[in-house]
Order: structure tokens, then sequence, then C-alpha cells
């Protein structure tokens, strides 16, 4: 085969498919971020937080707890995730105004159990969970695109469209920008931070639901899916430079194409230790996160 | 904006009774005395654990220093146990070495890997660095799978030549378990006397300071680095001449965790009693509850955050009612 | 002459933040057996001259030299080795080290035992510690803290620490003595205390530089004063002539309601 012809069979679906599945880990890592940004605390609980409300839909919707219809079943599981945020940030509030390093261990502990609950209820077995979408494929301009594909590009930008407009136009956006720039003087200003801490949890659960029911289809559900796709979206949070809501997509993507190329390329066996390689070299060149030194990262 | 783990209660007497960082000798010599007589009143199971429980709390040792002298979390301290164990796996079996020269090996390649993942990481503080250890666990079950004609892959090997021969092999798991960990506590007690135990301290708590009186911030980070990653090597060493066996299983991305989980547990102490309590706990959940194994991990983050709350509002409530005695 | 060749200097020192000249191209000297005063309005750029001297800060002008010797470029252990030692502002004392050890860091440079020493008990590295405590403990003595060596620094009033971190400084014999507000956040006895102590330390070989708020201490303690205003000096002289200094006057009158 020639360059070329390597290139267009090889390459360019292989980046499509990691842009794909890295607006899903920007999904992931801009709820970490916005946890980060404003309360300081990075949630180790948000893969497994998530994993256990992507198996709720499936209890809600198969018939393991409930028969509902999926949509019913989806706004159940987004009540619950928001409600387990709340219930996570109110019990270790306390501690992220005292220290950062501790409030995030124990946000381990948090994870912990929503390992454990999700072992107790749904078993350690393997499930499907599919979205409701039509199966479809069509050729464009050579690349496969599949229904699938395109829902989650739908999906990921009006998510995340709406909440760059949520940041930067409401009155809560606001005060998370004013919070995550300089807490102290925000909350001189009259600012509630303990408000805005919900404010950011709870977004990021969200998002972290709806990239766990968009991740799913891809492989199939364990106890562990969705804390695995999690760990790639660290890696993209931590490219972006970890306070920064740009940056996070943008590591995303970064992210999700070169484990795309490097899987192909080179090895899939030591994807877990190329990403390790990527975040200390991303670390020590750009220490502030990637769009830092590219031209200065807005939100 | 203190990033801080361990800077945190104001309240330095009650901090340094808690801290476990000056050893009172007199706990530490009971404890010690009750350990030696032990294997003599239990049955051989109870003495495999608790060498295991030795072995483990080398490790939450190992964890807990990098907290007080380097005031960093690590969540990936499996690399380094890792590291040790199979050290000690690899020359057992493919060489038939002992642990004579199988233990200064580990604890040599535990130290330069330290220092070779603290250089690149040198700059980094807080939770990026943890977050960045978490991609070093993450990274070890793939490692030692990939290597599978050297650590034997998922199946793992069978650590069987005594270090003394003809004496008892259970007994030598217990003793050798022990002996190491005694031998770790004191020399992490030395080293809070030493010139260099003493400059990490004021490199973690004052940087600027330690600075300016000589101590590099690079130096105490790969410093720090490399003796908690030789300690690291020395848990993974012990584990694997006590525990016998060595597999992937036991050097995954949760037994990080649970490192660290027994590191907060014992309030990241540094003493006898207290690594043997972290070490005891994250070998013995998990035995004591592997009838129902989905409370494990429950178990864990409840003991986690109990502990964390513990930590946050115990000096509140002995201020508290120090006020009360007080009035009354 | 011995003071004047011993003297720290500076020549032309110009530091600029993205664009703010936070220091325009100063000239200082700091001799031998005088306690110099450094003062100024908030944001006059002392604390800034203060790290370019203690080496914090690199000018991107000027050069910096002690005894005649250039000491640009060297990092701030590299010029404490050379005897050139600072306080801090805010008390920098570890919490878990007790007093006497957080003195002892003061002269931990000139220990050569290795990390062999350090988890073992040799004999070398026993020696060298008690050879600091004792070093550590005559220097709170002259600082007139016998009895806080074993206690922890956190059990001690603010104006004690500000000792202790003094006592720290000055255990290794430094040539020069860098103080950076030493009297932030102590009471009047605080500082009377403090005063007494620094004037018992100036002698004949030791540059002792000290930046301050507190004008009553400056004014009593120090020989000769540079009073700098937006990055540059305003007056240089000893107490008496900067006191009467007119431009001293208006800036400290002016400046009042912020001070």
């Amino acid at each position: 085969m020639t360059f070329w012809g390597s290139l267009v069979y090889d390459l360019f679906p292989l980046i499509w498919s990691g842009m794909i599945t890295g607006c899903l880990y920007a999904l992931g890592a801009l709820g970490l971020v916005m946890i980060f940004k404003c309360s300081r605390v990075v949630n180790f609980s948000h893969g497994n937080v998530a994993g256990l409300t992507a198996f709720l839909v499936y209890g809600l919707s198969s018939g393991v707890l409930m028969s509902l219809s999926w949509g019913a079943a989806v706004l159940l599981a987004m009540l619950a995730a928001v409600a387990i945020a709340f219930l996570i940030y109110s019990i270790i509030s306390p501690v992220v105004f005292e220290s950062d390093l501790t409030s995030t261990i124990a946000t381990l502990g948090f994870g912990l159990i929503a390992q454990g609950v999700t072992l107790l209820v749904f078993g350690a077995d393997i499930v499907a969970l599919d979205l409701p979408i039509p199966r479809f494929a069509m050729s464009v301009l050579g690349l496969l695109v599949t229904g699938y594909d395109l829902t989650v590009l739908v999906v990921a930008i009006v998510t995340i469209g709406a909440l760059f407009i949520v940041i930067d136009y409401t009155k809560l956006g606001i005060a998370f920008r004013a919070i995550s720039e300089n807490p102290f003087a925000a909350e001189v200003c009259g600012l509630n931070l303990k408000s805005v801490h919900y404010f950011a949890w709870i977004t990021a659960a969200i998002l972290g639901v709806i990239g766990a029911l968009l991740i799913v289809p891809t492989t199939f559900l364990s106890v562990t899916t969705v804390a695995t796709f999690m760990l790639q979206a660290f890696a993209a949070a931590v490219i972006g430079g970890f306070a920064s809501l740009p940056g996070a997509l943008f590591g995303g993507i970064l992210v999700g194409v070169m484990m795309n190329l490097f899987t192909f390329y080179v090895s899939p066996e030591y994807s877990s230790t190329f990403l390790l390689g990527v975040i200390l070299v991303a670390l020590n060149i750009f220490p502030n996160g990637i769009l830092q030194k590219v031209g200065g990262a807005r939100v | 904006m203190s990033n801080h783990a361990t800077h945190i209660t104001p309240d330095q007497s009650v901090f340094t009774r808690l801290s476990g960082v000056a050893t009172p000798g007199a706990t530490a010599g009971i404890v010690l005395t009750a350990l030696i007589v032990m294997p003599f009143m239990l049955g051989g199971s109870w003495t495999f654990t608790l060498g295991l429980c030795f072995a483990n709390s080398i490790g939450v040792l190992a964890v807990s220093l990098l907290v007080r002298y380097g005031g960093e979390v690590s969540i990936g301290h499996t690399f380094f146990t890792a590291l040790g164990a199979y050290s000690v796996g690899v020359l057992d079996t493919r060489y038939g070495i002992s642990l004579w020269a199988s233990v200064p090996l580990s604890l040599l390649l535990g130290v330069c890997f330290g220092i070779l993942f603290a250089w690149p990481s040198r700059n980094l503080h807080g939770i990026y660095l943890a977050v960045t250890t978490l991609a070093l666990a993450l990274a070890v079950p793939e490692m030692i799978n990939n290597f599978d004609s050297l650590t034997g892959g998922y199946e793992g090997l069978y650590v069987a030549t005594p270090l003394i021969p003809g004496v008892s092999m259970g007994m030598q798991r217990y003793y050798v378990a022990l002996v190491m960990l005694v031998i770790v506590c004191f020399a992490v007690a030395r080293l809070r006397l030493s010139r260099q135990g003493m400059a990490l301290l004021l490199a973690k708590t004052h940087p600027a300071a330690a600075d300016a009186f000589g101590t590099r911030r690079v130096w105490a980070r790969i410093s720090i680095m490399g003796i908690s990653g030789g300690i690291g090597a020395l848990c993974g060493a012990t584990l694997a001449f006590s525990g016998s066996t060595v597999s992937p299983g036991g050097f995954t991305f949760w037994q990080a965790i649970f490192l660290l989980v027994g590191s907060v547990v014992s309030f990241y102490g540094l003493s006898l009693p207290r690594v043997l309590l972290g070490g005891a706990f994250v070998t013995l959940v998990p035995q004591l509850l592997s009838a129902s194994g989905a409370w494990i991990p429950v178990f864990y983050g409840l003991a986690l955050l109990g502990m964390i709350l513990l930590g946050h509002y115990m000096p509140r409530i002995r201020k508290a009612m120090s006020r009360n005695s007080e009035v009354s | 002459m011995d003071q004047l060749t011993n003297a720290l200097r500076g020549e032309g020192i110009a530091l600029s933040f993205g664009g703010i000249k936070v220091l325009k191209g100063l000239d200082v000297e700091f001799r031998a057996g005088e306690i110099t005063g450094l003062i100024g309005p908030n944001g006059a750029g002392k604390t800034s001259l203060f790290n370019c001297l203690t080496g914090a800060y690199s000018p991107q002008q000027g050069t910096i030299s002690y005894a005649g010797t250039p000491l640009n470029g060297l990092s701030p252990a590299a010029r404490a080795a050379k005897g050139i030692v600072r306080s801090f502002q805010h008390v920098a004392l570890c919490p878990d080290l007790t007093v006497r050890e957080n003195v002892m860091m003061g002269i931990a440079r000139n220990c050569t035992a290795g990390w062999l020493s350090a988890f073992l008990p040799l004999p070398r590295g026993r020696a060298e510690r008690v050879e600091m405590a004792h070093a550590a403990d005559a220097a709170l003595i002259d600082l007139g803290l016998p009895d806080v060596g074993d206690k922890f620094p956190g059990q001690l009033p603010p104006g004690m620490q500000r000792l202790v971190e003094i006592a720290r400084a000055v255990v290794g014999k430094p040539s020069v003595l860098m103080l950076d507000e030493p009297a932030a956040g102590l009471n009047n006895s605080e500082t009377r205390d403090l005063t007494a102590v620094l004037r018992k330390l100036a002698s004949t070989d030791l540059v002792m530089v000290v930046v301050e708020h507190d004008m009553d201490l400056v004014m009593s303690i120090c020989d000769r004063i540079y009073v700098l205003n937006f990055g540059e000096f305003v007056a240089v002289g000893n107490p008496e002539a900067v006191r009467n200094n007119p431009d001293v006057v208006r800036i400290y009158l002016g400046s009042d309601d912020d001070e």
C-alpha cells in the first residue's frame, strides 16, 4: 500500500474515531476541571459515581430494578447523580476549606463506596447498555460515519455549548468564574462559596452521566468500565492544565486521538504506560496547561 | 491555599502527639515483645497473615513518610512494591538466589526508580503529583503482564528459597517480615534526628527558608521520593517472601489506594504501633470480608472518610471539651 | 577601612515585572559593623531589593557583590554558603521541629555526614548532631532564650518565634544578616527586647540590613538609613539627617493614612 493510501485508509479514520472518543473524555474532564477550578479538589469519585448512575439507567430500564422507558430511567439516574453529588460535597465541605489534598483523598473514599455499592446492587457481571439511536452508517469523504458518531458529536457540542453559555452569561456562571479567579475576594464581595461549589459539583455529575451513557455502547458496562474511562479524562484534564475549561476540551480530543494512534501504530499493550509518559511530558512542558502557552485561556 | 495535607491542625501539641514523628520507645517495645512471642501462641494461618501485616505496614510507612517529610500524597506506591516483589520473585525462581542478595537489589531499584520518577515530576506539587502517581500505578499491571517471560504474567511467581536453610519456612516468613519492619521503623526514627530529615521537614513547610539555609527544593523532592521508593520496594520484597507468591493481582491500582487508606487510617504515623495499625487494616479487612467481596471497597471508603472527618473534628471536640472543663 | 572592604554592594540594580519598573537602577552599600535600615512606604520596592540581594529574584541589570566578590547568578543556597543569611517577614520555622532543631538548621549545611548516618546511629552523625545542638543552644542563650530549646515553635509567643528565627540566622556566624520586617506582628515590649538583641548582635565584621515599617525601631538602632520610594532612593544618611529630610517627611506624612 502506498503512503497516501495508508494515510486515507488508516490515519484519517483513526483521527476521526479518536476525536469522537476525545469528545467523551472532554465531557469527563470538564466535570473534573469545574470542581477543581472552584473548590481545588480533584474528584476521584467522578468515574465510579458516573459508573453507578450508568448502572442505574441499566437497572431501571432493563427490569433488574424497574422496567421504565430509557428516557425515564435516564431522568431518574440524573436525579440520583445530582443527589449523590450533593451528598458528597455536603459531607466533605468542611474539609474542603481546610486542605485541598485531604479532601481529594476523601473523594477516593466516595469512589470506593460507589464502586462497592455498584457491586452490591448489580454484581460483577458485564451487561450491555445501548443508546436508543437509529443504526446507520454513511461514507463522507472516505470516512465511515455512524449514527453513534453523530450522536456523540451532537450531544457533546450541545452539552459543552450549554455549559459555556451558562458559565459566560448566567449569574451563577459569573459567580463561578469570580470564585475560581479569587475565592477570597469573591467571598468578600458577598458571593456564597458553598452554593457555587454545589453548582460545580452537580454540573460535573451531570456531565459525568452523559459521558458514561455515551461511552458504554462502544464496549459494555461493568464495574470498572466507566472508572477506567474517567482515567483518560484525568489525563485530558491534566494536559489541559486542570484549571482551564477550554484546556479540558482540547486535552480530551488530544488524548483521544493520541491514544488511538498509539494503540494502532505502536502497541495496544502499553497504553497506560503511554498515558503516564504523556502526562509527565505535558506537565513539564506546559505546567499550566497546553492552552496557556499557546494563547491564554479565556474561561 | 495550603497544599500540605499534614499541615492542618493549629494545635501543635495534639499534632505532635498524634504524629508519631518522635517514637515513644516504650509502646514500641511492648508491641515488639508481644509480636516476637506471637507465633508460639497462634496457629499457622494467623502467623502467615501477621507476616503479611508486617509487609504491608512497611508499604503504609513508605506512603506516610512521603506525606510527613515531603508533604505529598502518592496513589502509586504499588509501582515500588511491585519492583521489590518482582526483584525477589525473579531472582528466586529464575536463579535460586535468596533474600541476602535480592533485598539489597530491591532497595537499590526502589531508590533508583524513586529518583527517576522524581526528576521529571520535580516541579509538581499536591494534586498534580497525586494524579501523576495515579498514572504510575495504572501502568504497573500492564508492565508486569507485558514482561511475562520474566514475571510469569498472570500466573505469577512462587518464592520458596529459604533465607536460612533448615529453619521452618513458616517461621522464616513471619520473622523475616518482622525484622524488616523493625529495621525500617528504626531507620525512619533515626531519619527524624538527622540533618537530612530535619532539612526535609523544613523544606516541606517553608521551602523558601530551607532554600535560604542551603536545602534546595529539588534535592528535597528527589531525596524523599528516593527514600519512599526504596522503602516501598522493601515492602514488596517482604510481601514476596512472606506471602510466598508474586502476581499482578497484588499490585493493582486498588492496592495502591488501599496503601494510602492504610496511611490515612494510621494518621500518617511513622512509629511501629501506628504503621502496624495501618498495615493490619490493609491486610485484615480484605481477609475478614472475603466472604462478601463487595463490602470491601465500601468498608475501605467508609474507614477513609471516617478517619478524615475524625481528623477534622477531633481537634475541635478536644478544644470544646477543654473549654468545658475550664468552665466547670 | 575594613568595614568598607567587607561591604555588601549593589550597583545599578534594576528590576521590572512585566513592564512595571520596581527598582530603577539603585546603588547601595551596606557596611560591616553598621546596622543599615531600608525603609519606605508600601510598594516602594523594599522587599524587591531585599530579594535581589538574597538571590530570590535576579535583577535585569546591575551587579551585587560582597567584599568584592560578585554574587550575581548565585542561588539563595549558594549565597547562604557564603555567609549571607536572612530572616523572613512571616515566621518560617518548621512546626514539626523543636526550637533547638530549627536553630540547628542554620548550620546544617556545614555538616558532612552522609545518608548512611541519616538512617543508622553512626558515630560521625551523632557527633555532628551534638555539635550542632551545642551551637544552637549557645545562639539561643545569646538571644536571651535559654529554656525554650525543647519546645515546639507553636508553643511560643510570636515575639519569641521571631527571636528563634534570628537565632537560626546568626548561629552560623554569618557575615551578612538581612532581617525582613523583624518587628512585624510584635507588641511593644517584644519590640523593645528585639531592639536590645539587635544592638547586641552588631559587631565590627557583620553587615546587618533591616527592612522595617516600625520607625521607632529603625531610628533607634540604625547607623545609616536608605529611604526608598517608587523604586528610587529619596534619602540616604544617619537617622538624624533622614528624620529631618523634607522629602522623607512628605512621603511619610502623605502616606500616613494607609500605613
